[in-house]
């Protein structure tokens, strides 16, 4: 049961608020993102329609925490599809956006290492401008598991064998345990702090 | 032909999982005429982790920035960073407070909207043309092969240049090799996982798996793909998800920058085709 | 001069008819090489539209321009000089029909290519092959199999970014489809996907039938891929009780596809110099909803918003009118002249034969020459033609066989009697002969489609054989004539029946118009501003000044009429009201009664809590302080019912202009289903962008409203939804105007639920929208279906068209077909009496000779006998009933059917 008054009407525009939000209110819970979405045969609670209905109602506490949110593909599917123009992807990456702001300021807990991932991901381009694949795996395991050992013994689980796959290919030489720098990586640290989450 | 010069982005990737892609792109070009200029240190596009869509548009205006300052329009063989380019280009060009805001971050991004962002695919079937293509072939794909989009070719609507369920630039091009499109439709433009990989490859490899089993059962003797992710889920992970799910797959997946190298008749090696995780000898036998 | 009507469809056809038959001349453009449009292709249409395509082809004031375009326009009302394939023509005022354009940039995903997946129109194709056949099977074109399970996907391609607004026909024509197949094929399992079921008045209740009856799925999901796998075509749609995306293996998809602008209609809006609204439509108002920017030109049809066949015919009537206001009547009215009919009498017979092949229908199965063979030389057979190939060619040989050959009798094979039995009949009448004297034999039906070659010939021969021995017993019925009164009652004064008085008088006739209110107004009193931003009392006042300053018409209020008599073209009935009772004539009614909304006592605690009120109650206070306020829409029985089609479109509009005041306003839409319509569909999105929370919910769980808490168990979401609300506003379905009932056994025109029904031609199809089963009396507004303003003004000045057709004739015709009595066999039973629907039959006692046998002599006395009144509609029910054979149907007397069966016995 939802008691209207008891939610955060507001919620709406926060997510408005957010670049890629800006469509929420367009949506009329047609269930076209949701059925056409390819994740829901592997996680049959995904459903951004219902996900749109609550942040309409201002569930967002709810919103927030749902793990769902971290296994949006961002394919596209619903964007291409909705007939709203709600641009459910780029919407979905708002609220995570918003999400991920909660878990660090410790309101909400997500269950998920999508947003250790991703932010593991962008301190190798703050740091370095490109990927640093090494750098991003030795940040992101470690963190995962909430120690470093544990991150490496699931590290060599993953990529034994893909590492040595792609050594014997010529995919991963030993140029590959370094990262590849951009040179003005001024740039990219004032771009990151100017632009980044705060 | 209109194209003769363009401002090249490798993408991340293009040193690494990627290389073969990277090989196979510049021989294709310069075979077909096309001066390639590397974009003077670039760097990364934001791929899909940066969600922040301002974030990308600054990382991207530097990269536009640089190309513009050649006066070359920006090609990538990468799917996601086509689209981290293009959803760049447009936000930048249609928004002035945007561009001015970005620009105040750091001179080098000062970008002024004069140029395109383009995919390969699009520059080979709509700038370069299927009949210019055909005059330079000199070999016969005779290939079974399922055409593998992916996600950003044909979606968001904003960035396409396909079309969203049923895309067929690939499908073209194959043709005009003289390659057989196997039944594929419903697969070619449905994720691979890829976003997955590292957070839930459980289901990231059910989602390959199901491409890569759709291809076979249809009798492809490979899959043809753009995007190094893609390339990394479907050929570098293949053994992976074979291992995982205790299947037998077993196939050879191409980038389509390969494929159109050998129908204009350049070495294997030199397109990285020794570089595909899964064995592609099979295939260079049947191109004659 | 004339009027010039741009496009040959439904719309078309239906204005160029009304205008020709009042005798206005009328210039029909059409770009095709055939006129019937769109709706041609539809199965069931083409079937309802072809008689009046056969009108259209053969009427005298109709100069018909097949293959052209309009090139340009120029002058103004009353004097436009057009262009069309480069003809010249004039015109006082001209009508744009052009039609619509079906969505065709269908998402691949829809069946990535399977030829199993098709749009609607192709569908209709397909049952129109089904209907010819003889597989009776619906068979799916891939592979031939039999379909066991199919599917109808709504809203492709519209509601949609590329579309935007809703098509309003697709829910409507695809639970006609749904109920064809149910009908034919009762076997087949039927899943419709929709988002909001956008069905009206009749087409509501079939959609309860088709789930309820007919065990027809409806679930709602807007799915967006059908995906063939192996020999069956996968949908999968959102399981919302169970949360889960489930999968459906269907045989065939059906893709309800929407409407478009005519893709004509860009260049005609630049030649006429129309405006165009954001969508490509023809810009029009709610107030207005005929006329064009341009003075003199007028629209109807799709070209101004999607719409169902229905509402087309509607407006293209009023377009005719509008147009006829404009212009001057130049033109003989077909029927009006004097004719003169050979003497026949007892003269043999001199029967001619004229087989028509109907441009290949009957020839392409019937071996015309081997029937032709047969009759030839036949006892009474004069002449045999077998050579016409098309009506008209068929015309002039019956004209031509009347006047050169003397022919006294006429059978005629070829079409269908129902398309074409008037016009064979006409061309009698104008060569000479007694239109009776005609024997219609129906070669296409009956013969060349459901039977094959062999035996279709055969089957020809016999009826022709057959046909040719009724002939000769024909006998020549008395054409009576009586005059027109060139005047109309209108009963209503409100906006529909204002709008019904004003485009009657302005064609020239007197209008008694009466309203049992002291004032005039309607329900519009209850508004005080329209959709559109109009205030209401601007329109009201505008109207009543009108009608009131306008000489023709008299107005009688708290007043009502009482004891009608007589038929089309001449009533009588009294006026009675305040000190006034007076006897009136008139030639036409138009029944504007109206509806009012019901009192939804006891609703959601409605009469006994001040925080609930209705909607007209919330409009009229004009403002609302609420801080949360909740719309409940459909509060009222769920049975016997009618919603307002406008039910949505004020909910969302009310909600969206408290949004707009007070964005601070939480405002919630509690809904079944979400009806904005058409272009309405704009102010839906933008009371969902504003901030509007829509909750939908389920009949069979209605809200419910205690201590301070409304509860809704929200269907889309699953769960229940409470809201504290400080207002709640009820909609409500909309009541008949207590006058109905009294009408409709005055009139004897039927209601459903209390509102009139229209004569309807063919089931599920209305081509006559606001004419009804008693010619001369027409109805409109929400004494029909309680309907927006806009389309309330459409009906009426479609009432207004109908009704000038016929004040336009100086003279009607009794019904030649009626029944008689033979006094000297009449015993006086009853039964005949008893029978008749009509009540035309009465027992006289009258002096009449009575017959006693044996001792052969007459005597006069007194006896009861039946008399056949002007009433009489040729049913012949008292004919088979009577068991003395007193009783006999012109026409179809026992000398002519036994001689047609004799020969086939």
């Amino acid at each position: 049961m939802i008691k209207t008054w008891e939610l955060d009407p507001n919620f709406k525009e926060e997510i408005m608020n957010e670049r890629g939000g800006e469509h929420l209110t367009a949506c009329f819970q047609c269930s076209t993102c949701t059925i056409g979405c390819p994740i829901t045969e592997y996680v049959p609670s995904y459903n951004p329609r219902k996900i749109i209905q609550m942040s309409l109602l201002g569930m967002r506490k709810e919103v927030l925490s749902n793990p769902d949110l971290w296994v949006c593909l961002i394919c596209q599917t619903c964007t291409a599809r909705c007939p709203q123009d709600v641009q459910i992807s780029d919407l979905l990456g708002a609220i995570r956006r918003i999400a991920e702001k909660e878990a660090e300021a410790g309101n909400i807990k997500i269950d998920s290492s999508r947003p250790i991932f991703d932010k593991a991901f962008q301190h190798q381009l703050e740091k370095y401008g490109r990927l640093y694949d090494i750098g991003l795996a030795k940040e992101y395991y470690p963190k995962r598991e909430g120690s470093f050992f544990k991150g490496m013994m699931a590290m060599m689980k993953d990529y034994k064998d893909f590492g040595m796959r792609m050594f014997k290919k010529g995919k991963m030489g030993p140029k590959a345990m370094f990262p590849e720098k951009v040179k003005d990586l001024a740039v990219m640290k004032k771009i990151f702090g100017e632009m980044g989450e705060k | 032909m209109s194209v003769t010069k363009l401002a090249y982005y490798p993408g991340c990737p293009s040193d690494a999982t990627a290389i073969d892609q990277d090989m196979s792109t510049k021989a294709v070009f310069e075979k077909l005429g096309v001066e390639l200029v590397e974009v003077e240190d670039w760097n990364c596009c934001g791929a899909a982790e940066v969600e922040d869509p301002e974030l990308v548009y600054a990382l991207n205006a530097r990269n536009l920035a640089i190309a513009e300052k050649e006066g070359l329009d920006i090609v990538t063989p990468c799917s996601i960073c086509y689209y981290n380019l293009e959803r760049s280009n447009i936000a930048l060009k249609a928004d002035d407070k945007l561009r001015a805001k970005v620009k105040g971050i750091d001179s080098s991004l000062d970008y002024n909207g004069k140029i395109n962002a383009k995919h390969v695919l699009d520059v080979f079937v709509n700038d370069i043309g299927l009949e210019e293509l055909s005059s330079k072939i000199s070999k016969k794909l005779n290939l079974k092969v399922a055409p593998y989009y992916g996600c950003y070719l044909g979606r968001p609507p904003e960035t396409a240049f396909d079309d969203p369920d049923d895309p067929d630039l690939m499908d073209k091009l194959i043709e005009l090799m003289g390659g057989e499109i196997v039944p594929f439709s419903q697969m070619k433009s449905l994720c691979c996982g890829g976003p997955l990989m590292m957070t839930r490859s459980d289901i990231a490899f059910e989602m390959a798996r199901k491409i890569l089993d759709t291809a076979k059962s249809a009798g492809a003797d490979c899959i043809a793909l753009a995007c190094p992710l893609c390339g990394m889920m479907l050929d570098g992970k293949q053994a992976d998800i074979e291992k995982a799910l205790h299947v037998e797959i077993d196939m050879p997946v191409v980038y389509i920058t390969q494929l159109l190298g050998l129908a204009l008749g350049i070495d294997a090696k030199e397109l990285g085709l020794d570089k595909n995780a899964v064995d592609t000898k099979e295939l260079l036998g049947k191109v004659v | 001069m004339g009027i010039a009507v741009i496009g040959g469809g439904v719309a078309g056809i239906t204005a160029a008819l009304d205008l020709a038959n009042s005798g206005y001349k009328v210039y029909l453009v059409e770009k095709n090489a055939e006129l019937g449009g769109k709706m041609a292709e539809l199965s069931e249409c083409q079937m309802g539209l072809s008689p009046y395509i056969a009108k259209v082809s053969n009427h005298p004031n109709i100069e018909l321009m097949l293959s052209s375009e309009l090139e340009s326009l120029s002058g103004s009302a009353g004097n436009f000089k057009l262009k069309a394939s480069g003809k010249e023509i004039d015109a006082e005022s001209v009508v744009l029909a052009p039609g619509y354009d079906v969505f065709d940039e269908i998402a691949k995903s829809y069946g990535f290519g399977s030829p199993d997946v098709v749009p609607s129109l192709d569908f209709e194709g397909i049952l129109k092959t089904v209907t010819a056949g003889d597989s009776g099977k619906l068979v799916r074109p891939s592979d031939g199999k039999q379909v066991k399970r199919i599917g109808f996907i709504k809203c492709v391609g519209s509601r949609c970014q590329e579309n935007e607004i809703c098509s309003t026909a697709c829910c409507a024509y695809t639970a006609k489809e749904v109920w064809d197949i149910k009908e034919r094929f009762p076997d087949i399992d039927v899943y419709v996907f929709y988002m909001d079921v956008r069905v009206f008045g009749k087409d509501e209740e079939l959609v309860a039938d088709l789930k309820d009856k007919y065990g027809v799925h409806y679930i709602r999901s807007r799915t967006p891929e059908v995906i063939p796998e192996g020999d069956t075509l996968t949908v999968k749609f959102e399981n919302l009780e169970k949360g889960t995306i489930d999968k459906l293996k269907l045989d065939m998809v059906v893709l309800a596809v929407g409407l478009q602008p005519s893709k004509t209609l860009g260049r005609l809006a630049e030649i006429t110099g129309v405006n165009t609204d954001k969508y490509g439509y023809i810009e029009t108002g709610i107030t207005s909803p005929i006329e064009t920017s341009v003075p003199g030109i007028f629209a109807c049809g799709t070209a101004t918003a999607p719409m169902k066949v229905r509402e087309s015919v509607g407006l293209a009537s009023g377009a005719a009118l509008k147009a006829a206001v404009l212009s001057q009547r130049t033109e003989p009215i077909p029927g009006q002249e004097d004719r003169k009919y050979i003497e026949v009498g007892d003269a043999p017979p001199k029967i001619g034969v004229i087989i028509c092949d109907c441009e290949g229908e009957v020839g392409q199965t019937v071996d015309i020459p081997a029937v032709a063979e047969r009759v030839k030389g036949v006892k009474g057979v004069e002449l045999v033609n077998s050579e016409t190939k098309t009506m008209k060619e068929a015309m002039s040989a019956i004209e031509g066989g009347i006047v050169d050959e003397g022919l006294n009798r006429i059978v005629f094979a070829g079409c269908s009697p129902r398309e074409y039995e008037d016009v064979v009949r006409d061309a009698c009448a104008n060569a000479g002969l007694n239109p009776y004297l005609l024997e219609f034999v129906n070669l296409r039906e009956q013969c060349a489609w459901v039977h094959d070659k062999a035996e279709a010939t055969d089957v020809a021969g016999n009826t022709l054989r057959m046909a040719i021995e009724r002939a000769k017993y024909l006998d020549e019925i008395p054409i009576v004539r009586y005059p027109v009164t060139p005047k109309a009652l209108v009963i209503g004064g409100g906006v529909s029946g204002m709008t019904a008085a004003l485009g009657i008088a302005d064609t020239g006739y007197e209008v008694y118009l009466v309203e049992n209110e002291p004032e005039l107004g309607g329900g519009l009193r209850d508004f005080t501003e329209l959709q559109s931003g109009e205030k209401a009392s601007d329109v009201l006042t505008g109207l009543v000044d009108k009608v009131k300053s306008n000489e023709r018409i008299t107005v009688y209020t708290n007043a009502k009429e009482e004891d009608v008599r007589g038929r089309a073209g001449s009533f009588k009935a009294r006026i009675v009201g305040d000190g006034t009772d007076e006897e009136i004539e008139f030639g036409a009614c138009v029944i504007a009664t109206g509806a009012r909304e019901f009192v939804p006592e006891g609703y959601l605690g409605y009469g006994s809590d001040n925080k609930v009120v209705t909607l007209s109650e919330f409009r009229k206070a004009g403002k609302s302080d609420a801080g949360t306020i909740a719309f409940v829409q459909d509060m009222g029985p769920n049975e016997g019912v009618v919603n307002s089609k406008s039910t949505s479109i004020e909910v969302v509009d009310s909600a969206l202009k408290v949004k707009e005041k007070n964005p601070d306003a939480n405002v919630f839409v509690l809904y079944q289903d979400i009806k904005t319509y058409g272009k309405w569909e704009a102010i839906y999105k933008d009371a969902r962008e504003k901030g509007v929370i829509f909750l939908r919910y389920d009949k069979k769980k209605q809200p419910e409203f205690s201590n301070g808490i409304l509860s809704v168990f929200d269907v889309i979401f699953n769960d229940e939804v409470q809201i504290k609300p400080d207002q709640i506003v009820l909609s409500t379905p909309m009541m008949p105007a207590d006058a109905n009932e009294r009408l409709s056994k005055m009139f004897n025109i039927p209601l459903k639920n209390g509102f009139f029904m229209e004569a309807q031609e063919r089931p599920k199809m209305v081509l006559t929208p606001v004419d009804t089963i008693n010619e001369g009396v027409f109805i409109c507004g929400s004494a029909v279906y309680p309907a927006m303003i806009d389309e309330c003004i459409a009906m009426s000045t479609a009432a207004a068209s109908r009704a000038n057709v016929l004040l336009a004739k100086n003279f009607l015709e009794t019904p030649a077909v009626s029944a008689v009595v033979d006094d000297l066999i009449c015993v006086g039973c009853g039964v005949c009496v008893d029978v008749c629907p009509v009540e035309a039959i009465a027992l006289t006692e009258e002096t009449v000779p009575v017959v006693t046998f044996g001792v052969a002599t007459v005597v006069g006395g007194l006896k009861k006998v039946a008399k056949v009144g002007d009433g009489c509609i040729g049913c012949g029910s008292c004919a088979s009933y009577c068991p003395s054979s007193a009783m006999s149907l012109k026409y179809f007397k026992d000398k002519q059917l036994y001689a047609q069966l004799d020969y086939a016995f």
